[in-house]
C-alpha cells in the first residue's frame, strides 16, 4: 500500500448544518479505519457547531488512534468558525490540498 | 445600509426549517447591503441560535401544531445597529457546562457585540450588532 493509498478522502459540499448531521456522522464514519484521513471541506459554503462537533469528536478519535486527520477549508466562513468556537488548536486546516496531503503523508512514515 | 427595515418570520422548529430562515436572513442583510465578512458572520450567529433551539429547546421532538416553534427577527435602524432576535416556547438549558457542547452560545458571544438571553417566556436571544463602517 502505497501513502497515497493509505490515505481516505471524505469530501463534504454545501451547507454543513443541523439538518445534515447524520449525514456528516455516517460519512466520517466510514473513513474511520483508515491510516489517515483528508476531510475535504473546499466546498463547503456553510457550516454550524453541529457539523463541527462531528467534526472535532471524529479528530479526537482518530487522534487518540493515531490516525492523522487533516481538514481542508477553503471558506472563510468555515475557517473563523473554527477561530469563533477557540478550536483552532484541535484542528490540522489546511488551506491547500497538495499541503493537507503532504502533511498526512509524513505523519503516516514517522 | 442606510435604511431602517425589519424583517419577521414564525417556523415550526424543525431542523428543516433552520437553513430557510437563515437564508431569508441573509438575503435581508444583502438587500441592506451589508458586507459579505459581517453578512456571514451574522448568519452564522443566528444559525446558531437557530440550530440549538432545534437541538434543545423542546427535548420531546415535535412541531408547530404541538406549540414548538421558533421565530427570527431582524431590526436594523438605518443608522449601523442590527438586532437579531431569535425566540423559542421551550426551555433553555446552559449547555456550556457540558463537555464538548456549547460551542454555539460560544461563537455567538464572539460574533455579536452584545448578546442578552430572556428565559422569562420561552427563550428570547437578542444579539446585537453595531455595523458603522
Amino acid at each position: 500500500m502505497t501513502d497515497t493509498e493509505a490515505i481516505k478522502i471524505v469530501q463534504f459540499k454545501g451547507e454543513l448544518e443541523i439538518g445534515r448531521k447524520g449525514e456528516i456522522h455516517d460519512a466520517l464514519a466510514a473513513v474511520h479505519d483508515a491510516r489517515a484521513i483528508l476531510v475535504d471541506l473546499a466546498e463547503v459554503s456553510y457550516a454550524d457547531s453541529i457539523a463541527l462537533t462531528e467534526l472535532l469528536r471524529f479528530c479526537v478519535k482518530a487522534q487518540r488512534e493515531e490516525r492523522p486527520v487533516a481538514l481542508l477549508i477553503q471558506t472563510p466562513q468555515f475557517a473563523r468558525l473554527i477561530q469563533y468556537a477557540g478550536l483552532a488548536s484541535s484542528f490540522k486546516v489546511f488551506a491547500q490540498n497538495a499541503e493537507a496531503l503532504e502533511y498526512l503523508q509524513t505523519s503516516i512514515r514517522s | 445600509m442606510k435604511r431602517a427595515s425589519a424583517l419577521s418570520l414564525h417556523c415550526p422548529a424543525h431542523s428543516r426549517c433552520v437553513a430557510p430562515a437563515r437564508h431569508a436572513l441573509a438575503a435581508f442583510l444583502r438587500a441592506l447591503e451589508f458586507d459579505r465578512h459581517l453578512l456571514e458572520d451574522v448568519t452564522t450567529a443566528a444559525g446558531e441560535a437557530l440550530a440549538n433551539i432545534v437541538e434543545h429547546a423542546y427535548a420531546d421532538g415535535g412541531d408547530e401544531a404541538d406549540g414548538r416553534y421558533l421565530e427570527l427577527t431582524a431590526e436594523f435602524d438605518g443608522s449601523g445597529t442590527l438586532a437579531v432576535d431569535v425566540a423559542d416556547g421551550g426551555s433553555f438549558i446552559a449547555r456550556h457546562s457540558l463537555p464538548g457542547r456549547g460551542f454555539g452560545l460560544r461563537i455567538i458571544r464572539t460574533i455579536a457585540q452584545r448578546l442578552t438571553i430572556d428565559t422569562a417566556a420561552g427563550t428570547r436571544l437578542r444579539m446585537v450588532f453595531e455595523c458603522k463602517s
